[in-house]
């Protein structure tokens, strides 16, 4: 064959591979997406790096590109061919291997495992559900949780979309902040569900994820009763202390909250998941009280939330079955700590929870109640309590309003912290729940929507309505909490090894090799 | 059978041969003992600086648990361990970034330039059982690199309270060793393209480079190829060791690279040995 003269310069076909990545990577960097010839650049590129190496080491072996011969362009397509085989293969393999994979956590508390709940829900999911991260940044964390999810069932899939960038879909799915996660069950956008806002402070929660999940996926919508005709709180909005808001957000969750006089009707509601009274300010009938006892025997749920009133609700027939007394006392917050935030000492500040379902999110939030009643409890058999809401070591019940100022007057006034709520549930079948809260007001429009009074409400009707708690029972994977406690002796030994001892050992022996060398 | 025993056999030979004739001369060479020595030197630095220095995780966590203290609120938990081995890991890799193309920079083109390349090319040893056997030979002095750093890191856990099982940091350190395994793969079969110790240095180190971040590009680019892209991704995988999980996937992409850099060397050495014929 004739030697090509061109051939030689054909090494510094090499130069231009780095050029065109580096115009490949920049162009897609500034145009700020990977579409085809940001792409096709570097992959050219990269091609000729591939080929100018090839040809470099052929003209340095011998000094003689010519030999090009019959048999080793023969050999050339046999290799190159040989080549796309295995490349071919191994990319199969791996495919295959991406989409089977077996995987060991090797963390203490799992931390990189779905619970037993989770993948339960995501393998049997029967319509594909998506997540929308609407976020520019993909957490790496958030991203592996989700990528977990992925594993666990083939319907399960999550993309992440830059808000700003993509404005319809942001407007579809009503995100309104950077970092806002919607569940959308498909095909055709059948449901959507709000899951959270991920931040730095608050990353993806698999609780959170797998309880939107449950929601989308159920078509359950439960009927709240709220009962009426005592001066509780009105369900629709512009009447004063309505909670219109909280019956807002029942509904996004499914809940449909209806009005109830018992009164009016003779039978009591077979539909009911839940019953809410918010603020009686008159007392209930004998018959009305008679009914709610039958309804919680039954296996009923009921929410009480009862104000520091003047007259007697005369629900404590009701309350004996379960060894709870509405205290008539106020609490005080005493501690000032509400001063920032415009509350005064009525205001009971609470940012100390009990370890349940309710409330197991809320630990170390703020919420407070304005005019609040203590609740007591004692032990009753076959009944599990479990205080919610704990007022601050500076509070106390007050006696009197009337003399300012407000002081702390034992034995008349008790001593906090105080419990404001609690959650009730018998053992035995059928297994009624019951939370008591000694105030109504946290839950009415303008005050729903701070702080986290709203999260205590809804909680508290979740709880209530929903018999089986499968998925709120995820605990958060907690880091465990652990040190390294060094003595004196051990720090000196491993920096000394490790900043002297090797490195001389390195150093020494390439002085000695390089000197018996010589 | 008796015959493909004794192939086998020699092939097997062959290997160990090569590989103790390569990992000799890794020591009586004085620019492998400095090597050595310039890692450890970097790596001790950064294990004082992580977790025993001024700004270093233990005093960290002690400073934020008097300030709790003094707020009277409770300080959230921190594993000051698994998130050392984390750091620790994260730097290990970025060094061996930078040392691993230096190792294998010399494996074939030190050879071509001292002619001895169509020695080994034309003799009956095989091309696969001669990158076998160097491959070997490097990682096996990598190895050497990191085993010292794992005693100090020992000394160190050891010390943890409530005391840590050392799944964690063996499953990273068995990660950062399949991590450089498969880049000392690929840098040898470049290094089998060039006569230049210094261009297989800058090319390894440039093809590594991009691995590393190629999973930045799959993001941008989504879909079924963002996908793909992002699983070539060597820190990904890499990572997931870090943090204790063993996936059968990564340790397969870990797998295909070390034997893509094998098979391509063994290609690209056949090729030479035709073309000299």
């Amino acid at each position: 064959m004739k030697k090509l003269p061109a051939f030689k310069y054909l090494k510094y076909l090499i130069w231009l591979g780095p050029m065109l990545m580096i115009a490949g990577v920049s162009a897609g960097v500034v145009s700020g997406g990977w579409t085809a010839v940001p792409i096709a650049l570097i992959l050219v590129g990269l091609a000729l790096i591939g080929v100018g190496l090839i040809v470099m080491g052929r003209v340095d072996m011998g000094g003689q590109p010519g030999a090009w011969n019959q048999r080793s362009l023969e050999t050339g397509a046999n290799a190159l061919v040989t080549t796309l085989a295995v490349l071919a293969i191994l990319g199969l393999i791996n495919f295959l291997g991406a989409k089977y994979v077996w995987r060991v956590d090797l963390t203490e508390n799992q931390q990189f495992t779905l619970s037993p709940q989770t993948q339960n829900v995501v393998r049997n999911l029967q319509e594909p559900v998506k997540v929308w991260v609407f976020d520019k940044q993909q957490n790496p964390q958030d991203r592996a949780l989700l990528e977990n999810y992925r594993r666990a069932g083939n319907k399960f899939s999550f993309e992440y979309v830059d808000p700003q960038a993509e404005l319809g879909l942001a407007k579809q799915f009503e995100a309104k902040n950077f970092g806002d996660v919607v569940l959308e069950l498909q095909p055709n956008n059948k449901r959507k569900q709000f899951v959270q806002t991920v931040s730095d402070r608050d990353r993806l929660s698999e609780a959170k994820l797998t309880n939107g999940l449950e929601q989308i996926l159920s078509d359950r919508r439960a009927n709240v009763y709220f009962l009426q005709g005592h001066g509780e709180r009105p369900l629709e909005a512009g009447q004063p202390g309505a909670m219109s808001q909280a019956v807002k957000l029942l509904g996004e969750k499914n809940l449909v909250a209806k009005p109830l006089t018992l009164a009016a009707s003779k039978e009591f509601p077979q539909d009911a998941a839940a019953v809410v009274i918010a603020g009686p300010q008159k007392p209930l009938l004998d018959g009305e009280v008679q009914a709610l006892k039958n309804y919680l025997q039954r296996g009923g749920h009921l929410l009480l939330m009862v104000d520091p009133t003047n007259t007697d609700p005369k629900l404590d027939t009701l309350l004996k079955d379960w060894g709870i007394t509405l205290d008539k006392r106020v609490a005080i917050d005493g501690s000032g700590g509400g001063k920032l935030i415009n509350l005064g000492p009525a205001d009971a500040i609470v940012t100390r929870y009990g370890d349940h379902p309710i409330t197991k999110e809320l630990q170390g939030n703020l919420s407070f109640f304005s005019l609040a009643r203590p609740v007591q409890s004692t032990s009753v058999k076959d009944v599990k309590e479990t205080p919610l809401l704990f007022t601050s070591d500076n509070s106390w019940a007050e006696s009197n309003l009337q003399t300012q100022p407000l002081e702390f007057n034992p034995p008349a006034d008790l001593q906090g912290p105080l419990v404001l709520g609690i959650a009730l549930e018998k053992q035995t079948a059928p297994k009624s729940r019951l939370v008591v809260i000694g105030n109504s007001t946290f839950a009415t429009d303008g005050l729903f929507d701070q702080v986290v009074n709203g999260d205590v409400f809804l909680n508290s009707v979740r709880w209530l309505e929903q018999p089986e708690q499968s998925t709120l029972s995820i605990r958060p994977k907690d880091t465990k909490n652990r040190r390294i406690n060094l003595t004196a002796q051990q720090a000196n030994l491993s920096s000394l090894l490790a900043l002297i001892l090797l490195p001389l050992l390195g150093f020494g022996t390439a002085a000695y090799v390089w000197w018996r060398r010589r | 059978m008796t015959n493909l025993f004794t192939s086998l056999r020699t092939v097997a030979a062959n290997i160990i041969a090569i590989y103790r004739r390569e990992l000799q001369s890794y020591f009586v060479s004085p620019l492998a003992y400095l090597v050595a020595g310039i890692f450890w030197l970097l790596a001790g630095f950064f294990f004082v600086a992580i977790l025993l220095g001024p700004e270093g995780l233990i005093q960290q966590a002690a400073v934020n648990e008097q300030q709790a203290q003094q707020l009277g609120i409770p300080m959230p938990p921190v594993d000051v361990a698994y998130r050392f081995l984390q750091l620790y890991l994260g730097v290990l890799s970025s060094l061996a970034l930078f040392i691993l193309p230096i190792l294998s920079m010399g494996l074939y083109a030190e050879e071509r330039k001292r002619r001895t390349l169509e020695l080994l090319a034309t003799s009956p040893v095989t091309n696969w059982a001669v990158a076998v056997g160097k491959l070997l030979a490097v990682v096996t002095f990598f190895v050497t690199l990191i085993l010292p750093l794992m005693v100090y890191q020992a000394i160190a856990l050891s010390a943890s309270n409530p005391p840590m099982s050392p799944a964690v940091m063996l499953s990273g350190h068995l990660g950062l060793i399949l991590l450089a395994a498969a880049i000392l793969s690929l840098g040898m079969f470049i290094s089998s393209l060039t006569e230049s110790t210094i261009l297989a240095a800058i090319f390894t180190f440039a093809l590594v480079l991009f691995l590393w971040v190629i999973d930045l590009i799959a993001k941008s680019a989504g879909g079924w190829l963002g996908d793909a892209l992002a699983h070539l991704s060597l820190l990904k995988h890499y990572n997931n060791l870090v943090q204790g999980v063993i996936d059968s996937s990564s340790l397969l992409v870990f797998a295909s690279f070390i034997f893509l850099g094998i098979f391509l060397t063994a290609q690209s050495i056949d090729a030479l040995r035709f073309q000299r014929s």
